[in-house]
């Protein structure tokens, strides 16, 4: 008992001991260069397709602004999430976070998307403005006149029987002239984003 | 600068306490505090305490993106907290509401508008070294010879 008594102390005494117990402290966290921060940008040219702004799941996060350099993605911290979606939808590589790049270049993943055509039946009016306003179903059907009727079923929608029909929605590209056009915000043009993984070619 | 002050000064260093307060946030930044308290970060090496006492704090963490119940009881919580005293504003939701800021939401950021705010740190949630940093680098700006510069 004596001995192992005097042990620690003789032990504890020591000057590096003591030093370390009182003064030592945790080597400061560094953030690996593989965590995700706010996108940079990589200084590729951006062609103002407005990708980034469109998946960013937070009001006012991404801007694209004109400088003098030309047009390039702003982010704002304070609002911000760092989920690094921009970094993936952008076609061509204009921001960088991460590792987020590298890692969609060997998966070979990105994202498709297709609109989808919502019509509240319930406040729709088939008066066909969005059918005669539609720019694809004036390429599809010149004829289409107001009212929106028309026996060409390769357009986009159409009235028909007192309907709305919707008939060719994959052919809609997304310019949302129909929703601003409806006089009673019936009819919704929602983006559905959809990741993919293109596989290697064979061969 | 008086002895009094200097005593002051190397006390206030190592003895810095933080009191947090959720003003409606969805608790991420909250376990980001936690998480500094846990042996990784350890803020307590630095003489920084998490002390859930607005009376005994000095600084304030507000986090979340400020619901209509905190309207007048942050302010009290605000004026308990005894001079020298600063707030710093934890994550996005105190700085712009961030994905809560919608139309229709009630909450209404940002928390500056409501208690003065010292220091912000974006990120949603931030990571527990960027709370650290901005405590340990707003903590001497506050407290630093604050009797001498009152006169």
């Amino acid at each position: 008992m004596g001995t192992s008594i005097t042990y620690y102390l003789q032990e504890m005494l020591r000057g590096e001991w003591l030093r370390k117990f009182l003064f030592v402290k945790t080597a400061p966290y560094e953030t690996p260069p593989h965590f995700r921060d706010y996108p940079r940008l990589t200084g590729k040219e951006c062609n103002r397709c407005l990708n980034c702004m469109m998946i960013c799941p937070t009001p006012g996060a991404i801007e694209v602004l004109k400088t003098e350099e030309g047009w390039n993605p702003v982010i704002y911290p304070g609002h911000c999430i760092r989920c690094g979606l921009c970094v993936e939808a952008c076609p061509e590589g204009v921001l960088m976070s991460g590792r987020i790049l590298e890692s969609q270049f060997y998966e070979n993943t990105g994202y498709s998307y297709t609109f989808h055509l919502t019509v509240d039946t319930t406040r729709c009016m088939r008066c066909g403005n969005c059918s005669v306003a539609c720019p694809i179903n004036k390429e599809e059907d010149p004829q289409l006149a107001a009212g929106g009727t028309g026996a060409n079923d390769e357009v986009i929608m159409r009235v028909k029987g007192g309907e709305l029909q919707i008939l060719h929605e994959e052919k809609c590209t997304g310019c949302k002239t129909c929703e601003e056009t409806c006089p009673n915000s019936a009819i919704r043009v929602a983006r559905v984003i959809e990741a993919i993984h293109v596989a290697e070619e064979e061969g | 600068m008086s002895f009094l002050q200097s005593i002051k000064n190397t006390v206030r260093s190592r003895s810095i306490h933080v009191s947090y307060v959720n003003v409606g946030s969805c608790n991420g930044c909250d376990i980001e505090v936690l998480a500094m308290l846990a042996p990784r970060y350890d803020i307590e090496q630095y003489g920084i305490y998490v002390h859930n006492n607005p009376r005994e704090a000095d600084i304030l963490l507000v986090t979340g993106a400020f619901t209509p119940q905190w309207e007048d009881k942050l302010k009290s919580i605000w004026d308990k907290i005894p001079e020298p005293k600063a707030a710093i504003a934890i994550g996005n939701c105190p700085i712009s509401g961030c994905v809560f800021n919608r139309r229709g939401s009630f909450v209404d950021p940002p928390v500056a508008k409501h208690i003065p705010i010292a220091a912000e740190v974006p990120g949603c949630p931030p990571r527990p070294t960027e709370i650290l940093n901005a405590v340990l680098s707003l903590a001497p700006v506050v407290f630093k010879d604050y009797e001498e510069k009152q006169q």
